[in-house]
């Protein structure tokens, strides 16, 4: 009851914020925007011409459009939802506010918790309305259901909790929306694509110690670039070469949930 | 059984970030706290009152020492379910509307659907903000948050009340609309501790009170143990002669304060007899005699004020 009570206070808050709002007009208009493209002559002359050619054809054209979809909420995950997720622990940790939130009985795990699910089931609901728009437009229209589409819902929201959890971290340690956003947002953007392509550096360098030191951040720093590599090798029927991009970035999840309980159970307030 | 007891309790907070300075915000701090009195909680900013709250409430974890509500450790969540709190300048997620403040705190503290709209009802009708319950609290005034706040406190009807600060922002007669809440709600048999810089209104409604300083416990007692400052006495008289001011001051050091007033300590009533015959026998008429008090604040002023002396 008080947890779902912290989660739905999550939700709220989002919806309060105009999170909520943004998301859903975000996702409206690419909606909109593919049902428009879809419907346009030419597409609807390739539609024909790959039902008349096969499955096979159809599957190929309607697995692109579903890779253009899924790298779109990738970049949207990475960018804009983690900017407006980045207020909601230094707001939570606000003088006058935490001191009520601490005075209730609820275990400070499980507030911690509760922002943390919240952020989650917000990100969910809103992948899974774009996701499975899109899907029913392209499997009405082409005949083809491909079931595999909805599991990139999946996908995604793992890619998402794993940034997030360094945003509870970072929210709770600095207390600041600024700087959590930039250090995150520096850290998915430059940090995590410069360390996949760390191989390629270290053979710039030719040095021993600058290959470790890559090497060592690559695999303790999360991989949500990984995480949807792996997304799309599975929507597109394609072999996944190695898991270790998940299991790095979950461990590293559970680290940073692990610390944020941690510091937050030790904090005065 | 009391409902808060401290034992030695001490808390010390580094005075900057890597800093191995500390700042004692409480020392040794021991006290208890019966169930059914209102005890208001005295003392200058920075004294520790808002750390000893904390600490109560968990939201502050203590440095050295013991603390329990309701004779359970406060490391246990539990005892919250029968705990109420307004805090000093406290901030409700400014996205909510009135109600919508009570029913989340009314969640989180463990109550159901039904007894939080029953309990909803029932506080902002009690405060005067019911009709206020569907609009947004950034709309309220300082008066109406403070009133709100005291509408959450009491959500889950507590059985100990924290009030820090809680007439903060409210006009007089609000101030006396709140006073009466807490008399009423004391005299269910419900516990209040009130932290406030308003004297007059501690005064007004405590039971006990007790008076910190730097973090220490200074003096704690009923109002009378602690503006009661022996038995003196006040006169009201006809004029007084030259010669028998002399001898009000000499003999029975008393302290003139004009032709026809002074005043006489003494802890024998036989004493204050002998004085009322002398000035009886003199022609003098007395108007009036009354036991003096201090006022909680003139008490306030000089303990704290004196223990700044001592330093």
């Amino acid at each position: 009851m008080t947890f779902l009570a912290l989660i739905k206070g999550t939700i709220q808050e989002a919806i309060a914020k105009k999170i909520i709002l943004g998301f859903f007009a975000l996702s409206s208009i690419i909606i909109l925007i593919f049902l428009i493209l879809v419907n346009t002559d030419s597409i609807e002359g390739m539609v024909e011409m790959m039902q008349a050619s096969g499955e096979g054809g159809m599957k190929e054209v309607i697995v692109g459009f579903e890779v253009l979809i899924v790298n779109l909420s990738y970049l949207f995950i990475i960018t804009i939802s983690l900017i407006a997720v980045s207020s909601f622990i230094p707001s939570m940790v606000e003088k006058g506010n935490i001191d009520l939130l601490l005075s209730k009985p609820v275990s400070r795990f499980e507030i911690l918790m509760g922002k943390f699910v919240g952020g989650i089931a917000l990100i969910f609901i809103n992948l899974a309305y774009l996701i499975v728009s899109i899907w029913l437009i392209l499997s009405i229209k082409s005949g083809f259901w491909h079931f595999q589409f909805l599991y990139t819902i999946i996908w995604l929201t793992v890619s998402f909790a794993v940034i997030y959890s360094m945003v509870i971290l970072l929210g709770l340690t600095t207390q600041s929306t600024i700087l959590t956003a930039i250090i995150t947002l520096f850290l998915v953007l430059i940090v995590t694509p410069l360390l996949g392509a760390r191989e390629g550096i270290a053979e710039m360098f030719k040095n021993d110690v600058i290959k470790f030191v890559l090497d060592f951040f690559y695999y303790i720093l999360p991989k949500p670039g990984g995480i949807n590599d792996i997304s799309m090798r599975m929507l597109t029927d394609q072999p996944i070469e190695s898991w270790q991009p998940l299991i790095t970035s979950l461990l590293f999840m559970l680290t940073m949930l692990t610390l944020s309980v941690y510091y937050f159970k030790k904090k005065d307030y | 059984m009391p409902v808060i007891s401290t034992k030695n309790l001490r808390k010390e907070y580094q005075s900057k970030s890597f800093s191995k300075e500390k700042i004692v915000a409480l020392k040794d701090f021991s006290f208890e706290v019966n169930s059914g009195e209102i005890i208001g909680l005295l003392g200058p900013n920075g004294a520790g009152k808002t750390t000893l709250i904390k600490i109560l409430l968990g939201i502050v974890f203590a440095t050295d020492g013991e603390a329990k509500v309701f004779d359970q450790p406060i490391s246990k969540e539990d005892y919250k379910k029968k705990v109420g709190y307004l805090p000093e300048n406290h901030k409700y997620p400014n996205y909510l509307k009135g109600g919508q403040v009570l029913e989340y705190f009314g969640r989180l503290s463990g109550l159901d659907e039904n007894t939080i709209k029953a309990k909803s009802r029932e506080y902002l009708a009690l405060f005067g903000i019911e009709k206020w319950d569907k609009t947004s609290i950034k709309k309220y005034s300082k008066g109406m948050m403070q009133r709100l706040g005291l509408a959450q406190s009491m959500m889950n009807d507590p059985e100990l009340l924290f009030l820090d600060e809680p007439t903060d922002g409210v006009d007089p007669v609000g101030r006396k609309h709140i006073r009466d809440v807490l008399l009423h709600y004391k005299s269910r048999g419900k516990t209040i501790f009130i932290n406030s810089h308003l004297l007059s209104e501690v005064e007004l409604i405590c039971d006990r009170v007790a008076i910190l300083n730097k973090g220490e416990l200074i003096r704690q007692g009923t109002i009378d143990e602690i503006t009661n400052t022996g038995n003196n006495y006040k006169f009201i008289t006809s004029d007084l002669s030259d010669e028998l001011s002399n001898s009000l001051l000499m003999q029975y050091k008393a302290a003139l304060r004009g032709k026809t007033e002074f005043m006489y300590s003494t802890e024998s009533v036989e004493e204050l007899n002998k004085l009322i015959d002398l000035l009886r026998s003199k022609g003098i008429l007395i108007h009036n005699i009354s036991l003096e008090r201090n006022s909680l604040e003139n008490m306030f002023i000089n303990l704290v004020g004196e223990e700044q002396n001592q330093i």
